[in-house]
């Protein structure tokens, strides 16, 4: 028995903690293979300002998805405007939710499509949008969407759209530099004489060896992040409603329905309540759950029911 | 760096940390303010829907005094200013029985609109409360942890009450009867 401040709290701290790693991973993974950079140049630079360069252009490359998130994301589901009159239950509930949360009303989208799902987006709790498709209004009585819209809110509340696009930014940076020095060392064998002793031959390694390992690395750290994120967001959802309930038989709910959202992407993914891919469901082994942007199903609802 | 280089940096983080303090406690006290009038805003949603809904629905359950009488029962109490979700709520599942016995209410928009107001107007007014009792708890957590509670009483912070509840009566307590596990017949 957890009660609800305690997991809020405990979620919190824990994803303090992957963030904090996720930074000082980047951190030095950036400086090692700056260094490996320099290395390889013959110190004619400090490789240092090609980290600035990564940064600047994975972070243009992120921008637009971040400071457009809404419009992008819910151009490509297809969604159209929810009304109160068509949509009673889901209108009124966000209504419900984002008073007792303390937000502004986010815009509501309804897809049509009968996979049941829904997700979060927008830089702000200014520009914040929810979406949820067709099948889950459908399929999902009152109670059980208080805890999906209380997790979706809870999303915008704890701003996991900028976090995440930080995060994508910061993993694009240490792909970026993996990459270039892979390629300067593959395309430019032999180029130059290099006679700069023990240390530099050290760092030319370690570069190199961050450069392979770092994408791959970052992105199992991004995706703990995401992991966590949702934790969190079922943890505040429950916070707002108090009917762990609710939320836990939308989850079994949701774990039934095995049809794939079509408007969905990987790009999308972390961003709906449940995996809108659907391809990694059921027979999850441990390796293969460090590839998902969403903890199991049932990994979930044993956490809510520890909190009813 | 010099000792009064040092000092004068720590001096100016302290200060702006009062200052954080300071503000972010008198955001909070604000807010309290503004959730107590939206519990009054959504009693008065409440009063002004529940005669008219009671109005549209006559018609379609005229044979239906029980449920009739609950409904002018609740708008009576919110003319008083007495909150009536209470009552809404010992009134929904009796509507529910009278609509799933009764296809031809059950087709019926207007009684079906009326239950999903009746439940939205007391989930509304339930949630205007969460908002006092978070907000007030978060506020008054402020006031009772170091180090934040040094500058809250420096500047007179006091706590709030929130939701006004009686802190001791039946409620409290455990009777036997709670303890067993209710039946349900069918």
């Amino acid at each position: 028995m957890i009660n609800v401040y305690e997991s809020v709290d405990a979620n919190k701290r824990k994803s303090a903690i992957i963030i904090g790693a996720f930074v000082v991973f980047v951190v030095l993974a950036s400086v090692l293979i700056a260094k490996g950079m320099a290395a390889y140049y013959g110190y004619q630079s400090s490789g240092l300002e090609f980290t600035g360069i990564a940064l600047v252009i994975s972070g243009i490359m992120s921008f637009a998805s971040y400071y457009w998130s809404d419009s992008v994301v819910l151009g490509l589901s297809g969604a159209r405007a929810a009304d109160r009159k068509r949509d009673f239950n889901f209108y009124t509930v966000a209504q419900n939710l984002s008073m007792a949360a303390g937000l502004p009303m986010p815009k509501l989208y309804v897809i049509d499509d009968t996979a049941m799902n829904a997700f979060a987006t927008g830089r702000d709790p200014k520009h914040a949008s929810i979406a949820v498709t067709r099948g889950i209004l459908d399929k999902l009585d009152r109670t059980e969407l208080e805890g999906v819209i209380g997790h979706e809110l809870s999303h915008v509340a704890n701003y996991d759209t900028r976090l995440m696009s930080v995060v994508v930014v910061l993993v694009g940076l240490v792909t970026l530099l993996g990459d270039w020095l892979l390629r300067a060392t593959w395309f430019g064998k032999g180029r130059r004489d290099r006679n700069e002793g023990n240390a530099g031959a050290i760092f030319m390694v370690l570069g190199l060896v961050f450069a392979l390992l770092s994408p791959v690395v970052a992105q199992l750290i991004q995706l703990a992040i995401s992991r966590r994120r949702e934790y969190l967001a079922d943890a505040s959802a429950i916070k707002l409603t108090r009917q762990p309930g609710g939320l836990i038989s939308a989850l079994k709910k949701l774990g039934l329905d095995k049809e794939p959202l079509e408007v969905a992407n990987k790009a999308t993914a972390h961003l709906y309540i449940t995996n809108p891919l659907k391809n990694q469901e059921g027979g999850i082994n441990w390796f293969a759950s460090l590839f998902n942007t969403h903890p199991p199903l049932a990994d979930r609802i044993k956490t809510l029911e520890q909190m009813s | 760096m010099s000792l009064p280089i040092i000092i004068l940096v720590i001096v100016v983080m302290i200060a702006l940390y009062v200052l954080s303090v300071y503000n972010g406690l008198a955001t909070m006290r604000t807010r309290i303010q503004a959730a107590i009038q939206e519990i009054g805003n959504q009693l008065k949603r409440q009063s002004d829907l529940i005669p008219n809904l009671e109005t549209s629905v006559k018609g379609y359950l005229a044979h239906e005094k029980d449920i009739l009488k609950m409904l002018s029962d609740a708008r009576k109490m919110i003319s008083v200013g007495q909150d009536a979700s209470g009552k809404i709520s010992e009134l929904l599942p009796k509507l529910q029985i009278v609509v799933e016995s009764n296809p031809e209410i059950k087709g019926s928009t207007v009684v079906m609109g009326l239950m999903d107001e009746l439940r939205d107007t007391s989930d509304k007014v339930m949630y205007s409360r969460r908002t006092l009792i978070d907000l007030t708890a978060d506020y008054n957590i402020r006031l009772v942890t170091f180090p934040s509670s040094v500058v809250a009483n420096m500047f007179g912070f006091k706590s709030e009450k929130g939701l006004e509840t009686p802190t001791s009566g039946e409620f409290l307590k455990v009777s036997q009867k709670d303890t067993e596990t209710p039946k349900v017949s069918i």
